[in-house]
């Protein structure tokens, strides 16, 4: 209701403003490929005034009659002046040429030079792919999610971990939205490498804070990552041969400046070149490999229309043999239409589908097998529309509705010949949001960003189960069942989201923000390893599993020196969450019918102190960002200590709780073709439970803990990676566009036997029962040596 | 699972492990109950000791001087007396302990403090058979070896629970890895394998795994002609399914890369406590009452054949 009258005011307004003012519109462009550019400026010099790109290069202005100057501007192009005589609406598409300038080296953003001050964004960072190329990187592969790592806030459990951690907050709790369909996996190899190709992306934004209202439905972060559109005025191939991995990909004009394709892929040889090693992998059929490939085309059908469809298909196999094995994937397919109703009416209508699955097979023959797999599928559709009332408001309103199906288990196995099937039952349920939000300069230092989500979910079909209630902590049976029609709603939830920026521009060189932000989450990640691994099930609110419920408030102070050569930041940040998701002890997360008895459901707090230091300018660049944070959990049933009667439970920390997070990144430009870089990273230990005593029970030796969780922490972790790139190995001829570059590098360069885990466990050994048993206590570096890689990119 | 981590293992040949003597604070000390009592004709032990530091790598001495008491639900009384090592019932004439699907109560008083727990045993199908199969070489094994499976049916009814043990050449499969419990003929509440014969990966979770000293990733063939095998399948309550399942879980760290898969460590449940639950005195074991079904098979001439015979009709 509240959606509907926001547009009939909007709607009043247009009528009211269309005599005095006039709108100058368009599409900023890459003039060397036809990309269009995210973020450009543009401002109208006479009035000062001006607005930037959204994600789709669509820009447009609504100011008095008159003629202006309006320059256009983006990082590592040319700025570029237009006269114009604004007598009535003009629509005006530029292409930017690349600057002629040397580029910095290493860019963290490719926005305007001062956008962090200007900006009323905040605890959000946007990643230059260009700029990451040059930094060094496991195996010599450029990562996205390894590289959002390195800005303040953001952290891992260690090597091997799926997914990243956004101030204090879980690996499920993060949305990564690839050309907007939802990704609910972002490694490959577990987390030694990321799924989304650089070759193929644009564009990578992570809010951390301050989400604005068209965003939703998790409680940590969204990195909304945007793929290229394909170059729209000739061929490009580019690829690379690496030491894990090669990637080739192809992009080109299907008609010139109007429509375009990009295919992108990727494959892992690491089975083959693991084979010298192992002789595991050179037996009956056995792999392990990945592979990745995105697709995107657009066609510009006319000024006011456009067109995109974009897809991706990744997966990751581990065979044991022929018939054995164990794989897991996602695939993503989104249709888009960009409409413009009118110069200063944008619209995105989006429909996607989503599927993340695993799967795992067992057995020798088919007398005797068990197979089992696992999906999430989402369907959505969502209209966007972006209001550009005049200079001074930027009106954004849309909604979504999507359809969740989870499969959360399809197994069968056969024993004898005997088939039994204990699948669960699909799981259904519909998320309904609208929005609003406003972008809206109060006075000429004052901006503000607000806006509010309706978020609605719906859990639908099925059983309902009712639990008794037991003992905090212990795990809680089923009372009754009762069968709901496929359609029929079994639990609903309404929430209200508010969201506010605010930007005070203190003087041209430093500004104060404030944001804050609700979201809710009706999907969980159900996850009881110490990290998140790739055959986690994802869960739907229901009658016995409320939403996450998250609030943030934070603070920072951004100032520029020396003419925007140094960036800095500080900010602060206070989180309160509610049902928050946690773990009876022995939950059994995997194919069980009742998983919400096994679930507890408590509260979340994270705090912490984000600076950032980012120098832009000259041969020598990087940034340094540290985060000093706590991320605790509180549920009755969990570290309870010595209160056996009620076991109210007392804060513990997370298991991605980090006191101190260190990143320094460096770029040194030695000459043209020479880059060297360097990253060193020091995080503090992350937290683990340690027993006190041992018992024996028929023969078993049992750890025996003081009921207290994550009481101490593992030793710290550091690591120095250095990389060295040499550009254009082949002299450039002026005809010629061949580039290509050898990247050299060295990750963990003094082998650093970092600790992931420590356990305590016996050996696997087997012990004759009347021998005492052994119990040690070992720790655990995934990663324990140096890895040198040598990558080589072109493209020509 | 198993193969997955091996393979996995083996391409992350990158991480690696030390030991390391952590601080654990003081330690506990608790009394310790450690009473799994079956049906087998034979006497019966109870098992109290207190628990031990951590890295405390001997046997826990026997906690003396606690009266031991088992009863069954008609208030007939078995006393479990003294002796070196533990406290033992011995059948007065020759029969054995308990009649499935009835309920037992344990109580031990030691020191002024009175303890109890309460178990419910179960009826156990019999071992209708046990197969033998011929595998080519692989994995880490590099010659000829048999899988050892035993055929057996759960019992009508839904929620029956078992724990299976093997033997191989009369030593006990104990590793932490080798816990392989049923519930109903699968691994976790539903109902649909109700009255099924157990599922593959229960069925062969009889075959020792055991790595070749000194040689990771080598492994020694679980059977071999002459081997033997002997399978017992024991009832247990849902508390002892929940038991067992978390002991697993709990001692069952393979490290290395396995680590990422790992849970948190916690306390497994216990089915014994002081009668005053505001008493310091606190308590951790297990009772529990079996029946017990068994059948064993040696790897002979006969079952080579067969299992050749079978292997070539696959």
């Amino acid at each position: 209701m509240k959606f509907i009258l926001l547009s009939a005011i909007l709607m009043a307004s247009l009528c009211l403003q269309a005599q005095e003012t006039k709108t100058v519109s368009g599409y900023i462009k890459d003039g060397s490929n036809g990309e269009t550019l995210i973020g450009a400026t543009v401002l109208i010099k006479e009035l000062g005034t001006g607005n930037i790109s959204n994600v789709y290069g669509f820009y447009s202005i609504t100011v008095p009659e008159g003629d202006y100057t309006i320059e256009f501007s983006y990082v590592g192009f040319e700025t570029t002046e237009q006269e114009i005589s604004l007598q009535q609406n003009v629509r005006l598409d530029i292409e930017l040429g690349t600057d002629s300038q040397e580029l910095e080296a290493v860019v963290v953003s490719a926005e305007k030079e001062d956008a962090n001050i200007t900006s009323v964004e905040m605890s959000t960072a946007v990643l230059d792919v260009k700029s990451i190329t040059k930094l060094p990187a496991f195996a010599g592969e450029v990562d996205i999610i390894k590289s959002i790592q390195l800005l303040p806030g953001v952290s891992t459990v260690g090597e091997g971990a799926s997914g990243f951690n956004v101030r204090g907050g879980g690996v499920g709790q993060n949305l990564v939205l690839l050309d907007e369909a939802p990704v609910y996996q972002t490694s490959h190899m577990f987390g030694f490498f990321s799924v989304f190709n650089p070759d193929a992306v644009k564009d990578i934004k992570l809010y951390k804070g301050g989400i604005p209202a068209k965003y939703g439905g998790r409680l940590s972060s969204i990195l909304d990552i945007r793929m290229k559109e394909g170059n729209s005025k000739e061929f490009d191939i580019a690829g690379g041969i690496g030491t894990v991995f090669s990637r080739l990909s192809v992009e080109g004009p299907m008609i010139k400046d109007k429509a375009s394709f990009i295919v992108a892929g990727r494959r892992s040889y690491i089975d083959i070149l693991a084979r010298p090693f192992t002789d595991v992998l050179s037996e009956g059929g056995a792999g392990l490999y990945f592979y990745d490939l995105t697709a995107k085309a657009n066609y510009n059908i006319n000024e006011k229309n456009r067109v995109y469809v974009s897809g991706y298909f990744g997966r990751d196999v581990f065979k044991f043999d022929a018939r054995q094995g164990f794989n897991w994937g996602n695939r993503t397919t989104t249709v888009r239409w960009n409409h413009l109703f009118s110069d200063k009416f944008f619209s995105n209508f989006t429909a996607f589908y989503s599927n993340y699955d695993y799967a795992f097979a067992f057995g020798e023959n088919d007398r005797d097998k068990f197979e089992w797999s696992s999906n999430i599928i989402t369907y959505d559709f969502k209209p966007e529309f972006a209001y550009f009332l005049n200079p001074s408001n930027e009106l954004t309103f849309g909604a979504e509705a999507l359809l969740y199906q989870f499969k959360p288990a399809n197994a069968v196995g056969v024993s004898d010949g005997e088939t039994t099937d204990i699948s669960l039952d699909e799981k259904y349920a519909l998320e309904i949001s609208a929005y609003f939000g406003n972008d809206q300069k109060v006075t000429s230092n004052l901006t503000a960003q607000y806006g509010l989500r309706l978020s609605t979910f719906n859990y639908f079909g099925g059983t309902k189960y009712s639990y008794d209630t037991a003992v905090p902590g212990e795990r809680r049976d089923v009372l009754s069942t009762e069968e709901f029609d496929k359609w029929e709603s079994i639990e609903n939830f309404m929430n209200l989201e508010p969201r506010l920026s605010l930007n005070y521009q203190l003087n041209p060189v430093s500004s104060v923000k404030a944001s804050y932000n609700r979201m809710y989450q009706y999907i969980h990640l159900i996850s009881n390893t110490v990290a998140a691994t790739p055959i986690d099930v994802w869960q739907p609110s229901t009658n016995n599993l409320r939403p996450q419920e998250g609030n943030q408030v934070a603070t920072g102070y951004f100032r520029n020196f020396k003419n925007n050569t140094y960036e800095t930041s500080v900010e602060t940040y206070y989180k309160w969450n509610a049902n928050q998701v946690d773990y009876v002890d022995g939950a059994d997360v995997l194919i069980n019918e009742f998983l919400e008895g096994e679930l507890l459901s408590g509260k979340g707090r994270a705090y912490g102190l984000e600076v950032y230091i980012k120098k832009n300018k000259g041969k020598f660049t990087g940034w340094t960002s540290y985060t000093l944070g706590k991320s605790e959990l509180l549920v009755d049933g969990i570290n309870y200590g010595s209160d056996l009667v009620n076991r109210k439970g007392s804060w513990y920390p997370t298991r991605y709780d980090q006191r101190h997070n260190l990143k320094i990144t460096t770029n040194y430009q030695l000459t043209e073709r020479l880059n060297v870089s360097g990253v060193f990273t020091y995080l503090t230990g992350t937290p683990t439970t340690f027993p006190t005593d041992r018992f024996y029970i028929q023969g078993m030796v049992i750890p025996l803990n003081d009921n207290a969780r994550n009481n101490i922490r593992i030793p710290d972790y550091h690591r120095l990676d250095l990389s060295l790139t040499i550009e254009n190995l082949r002299k450039k001829k002026p005809n010629r566009k061949v580039e290509d570059s050898l990247v050299i590098s060295l990750y963990n360069v003094y082998a650093k036997e970092n600790p992931f885990s420590i356990y305590f466990s016996q050996g696997q050994e087997r012990v004759p029962t009347d021998t005492p048993v052994d119990t040690f206590a070992k720790q655990v570096a995934i990663l324990g040596t140096i890895v040198p890689a040598v990558s080589y990119n072109f493209k020509f | 699972m198993r193969k997955f981590l091996l393979i996995a293992a083996s391409i992350f040949i990158l991480s690696c492990e030390m030991d390391i003597n952590p601080d654990l604070g003081e330690a506990q000390r608790v009394l310790v109950v450690d009473a799994w009592i079956n049906d087998k004709p034979e006497p019966q032990n109870i098992f109290i000791s207190r628990s031990q530091p951590y890295f405390d790598n001997s046997f826990p001495e026997k906690v003396p001087g606690a009266t031991v008491t088992v009863f069954n639900e008609l208030g007939a009384q078995f006393d479990f007396i003294e002796n070196d090592s533990a406290y033992t019932w011995v059948s007065p004439d020759g029969t054995s302990f308990g009649n499935p699907d009835s309920f037992y109560t344990l109580t031990v008083n030691l020191e002024g403090e009175d303890y109890s727990s309460f178990a419910y045993m179960g009826p156990v199908p019999p071992i209708d058979s046990i197969k033998y199969s011929l595998r080519e070489p692989e994995f880490g094994i590099d010659e000829e070896y048999y899988l050892a499976e035993f055929v057996s049916r759960d019992i009508v009814g839904e929620g029956n629970t078992y724990w299976i043990k093997a033997w191989k050449n009369g030593q006990l499969l104990n590793k932490p890895s080798e816990i392989n419990i049923a519930f109903d003929a699968g691994f976790s509440a539903g109902g649909v394998v109700d009255g099924k014969v157990f599922i593959q990966p229960i069925q062969s979770g009889i075959n020792p795994f055991d790595e070749v000293p000194d040689s990771p990733g080598e492994f020694v063939p679980p059977f071999l002609p002459d081997d033997s095998v002997y399978v017992e399948l024991l009832s247990i309550d849902i508390q002892a399914f929940f038991f067992l399942n978390e002991t697993a879980i709990q001692t069952n760290r393979a490290g290395g890369f396995a680590a990422l898969f790992a849970v948190p460590l916690a306390n497994v449940p216990s089915n014994i406590s002081n009668i005053d639950p505001n008493s310091e005195a606190q308590v951790v074991g297990f009772f529990q009452v079996s029946s017990v079904s068994g059948l064993g098979r040696k790897l002979d001439e006969e079952a080579v054949e067969e299992a050749q015979l079978n292997a070539q009709n696959n």
